[in-house]
């Protein structure tokens, strides 16, 4: 595939020079949560992630918003600095479904590399679990397909991402034990995350034989659905020092994003897909002055089992075709080959988008994932999937500055 | 006469663009749209061609109503409470003679027997009085 990637060094220099990085991470209870509203969540997220810095409310000068679910507004992101009390200079609302929160951090960052703020607050909640009514999901569902020309089908989300599994087992002679050991693994490792929903062991029976939602998909093939709130505050190693923040930083290397379309029916072939995460993960990579081997850990977007497959192998992460059996054999587990989502993703952690995966690649690179954390951990990649494996986005994150 | 069944399920939502299409459907033909410039067949239906010529000048094309599966998922639980109780229904991705996907169900056979570059032909589903759906079902 011959794609240019136009602006990469510049972009790596601008990088280089502003040392942009997550100063502080936040995240609330994450589970049922049925006395809290979606604002209630934003704000806890919002202030522990503020003490976590250890900065004031006062300084920071950036808001980036996502949407909810439950509560509907055309603005999010001013809703919120009006709910929080604040008045940013810079502010933005990003919805790319579960691209969001890793365009979040290039989101800040190009508002920082700019001059339109110094300190910017990444937030996003909901109660998800609790709040949505059934007009809320059906909307929801029907979102993710083409009212017009798939919704009369009786189209699902789960059954759009089973449309791809089922042409990716055809294709790749690839199997339903495959798919249900990334959402073993996922399990194991939410294990060992304090808070986190589903921490039950989980073995590949059980995910064969829960019940089937749109073949090959089965109940645990799915994600979960939460309610909870989480945060991050970007800004530069400069203006973190000057604030005396004493949380050791991550630092953003590279950003990219790839497309492949909104609809299944506009999709040609897989390839489709794959060039989309490659575009991504290459534009990250080339930006950060690396390749898919530098990855020391890597942050998925998993709403489905199949999701991890064609993120590890679009990424460059493993050959096409392979990640099934990578996956089966545990070579995404802590301690082995490319550990994934050492949380337990939305798999089994919490459902925020990939925010949890910003935070805990974070904190991986801080060194402070406790029982989780990853030897020699100096090198993330965080990727996020909107749509029916649609809309990509990808992040790498350092524990040293760009060099 | 015995009572109608209402039918509860979504249906789609017509936009001026799109209505030679559903009308085309309801007189059980397979209509689609090809932009006169390129001479490019293209869908879902759009006001204009999604190629570089963005042409507005679209015209329809009778299709051959053949198609293969191009992927599927039997689907045990619908999208709205309207699914409730029903058997598993096929959802599938099917690429036309003419180089198109459609998204569709696969219906008249035992949703077990699908299987992917299976040859299908289109049906016709009058499922009201105003909308009626092109299906698919296995060539015999």
């Amino acid at each position: 595939m011959a794609t240019k990637f136009p602006g990469v060094e510049d972009a790596h220099e601008i990088l280089k020079k502003n040392k942009i990085v997550v100063a502080g991470v936040g995240e609330t209870e994450q589970g049922k949560i049925p006395d809290k509203s979606s604002f209630h969540f934003l704000s806890q997220a919002s202030k522990l992630a503020i003490e976590d810095a250890g900065i004031k409310k006062s300084d920071v000068d950036g808001l980036v918003t996502a949407f909810s679910l439950v509560e509907h507004t055309f603005m999010h992101c001013t809703t919120f600095a009006d709910y929080f009390g604040m008045r940013p200079s810079f502010f933005s609302s990003v919805a790319v479904g579960g691209a969001t929160a890793i365009w979040m951090v290039a989101e800040a960052a190009m508002a920082i590399a700019t001059g339109q703020a110094e300190v910017v607050l990444c937030v996003r909640g909901d109660n998800t679990l609790s709040g949505i009514s059934s007009s809320g999901m059906v909307a929801l569902i029907r979102e993710m397909c083409h009212a017009e020309f798939e919704y009369p089908y009786g189209l699902t989300t789960p059954g759009g991402y089973a449309l791809a599994a089922q042409r990716y087992l055809h294709d790749f002679n690839a199997t339903s034990e495959q798919l249900a050991s990334v959402a073993v693994t996922m399990r194991k490792h939410a294990a060992m995350k304090e808070n986190a929903m589903n921490k039950d062991p989980l073995t590949i029976d059980d995910v064969l034989n829960s019940r089937i939602i749109a073949e090959p998909l089965h109940k645990y093939d799915c994600s979960i659905i939460s309610d909870g709130g989480a945060a991050f505050i970007i800004t530069t190693e400069e203006k973190a020092q000057e604030l005396g923040i004493k949380k050791p930083p991550a630092y953003l290397w590279g950003m990219g994003e790839g497309y492949s379309h909104q609809y299944l029916t506009s999709l040609e072939d897989l390839d489709q897909i794959y060039n989309a995460i490659n575009h991504s993960g290459q534009k990250a990579f080339k930006t950060a002055g690396i390749g898919p081997k530098d990855v020391d850990l890597a942050f998925l977007y998993d709403c489905f089992t199949i999701t991890v497959l064609l993120e590890l192998e679009g990424l460059g992460l493993v050959p096409k075709g392979q990640a099934g059996a990578f996956a089966l054999e545990g070579r995404m587990e802590i301690g082995k080959d490319l550990p994934v989502n050492t949380h337990g993703g939305l798999l089994s952690q919490a459902h925020l988008g990939g925010m949890h995966h910003v935070i805990e690649a974070t904190l991986q690179l801080r060194g402070g994932a406790g029982e989780r954390q990853v030897d020699d951990a100096e090198i993330a990649l965080v990727h996020g999937n909107g749509g029916i494996v649609s809309a990509h986005s990808s992040i790498v994150l350092g524990n040293q500055p760009l060099s | 006469m015995a009572e109608e069944k209402t039918y509860n399920k979504p249906l789609p939502e017509i936009r001026p663009e799109t209505k030679p299409y559903w009308d085309a459907c309801k007189k059980h033909e397979l209509l689609l749209p090809k932009s006169k410039e390129t001479g490019d067949v293209f869908f879902y239906p759009r006001a204009i061609s999604p190629g570089e010529d963005m042409s507005e000048d679209i015209e329809w094309v009778k299709a051959s109503g053949k198609a293969k599966v191009w992927t599927f998922s039997i689907h045990h639980m619908g999208p709205s409470k309207a699914y409730k109780g029903e058997p598993p229904y096929v959802v599938a991705l099917v690429e036309t003679d003419e180089g198109v996907k459609m998204m569709t169900n696969i219906v008249e056979c035992d949703p077990k027997d699908v299987e992917i570059g299976m040859e299908v032909e289109v049906v016709f589903d009058d499922v009201t009085e105003e909308v009626t759906l092109p299906k698919f079902r296995p060539v015999k």
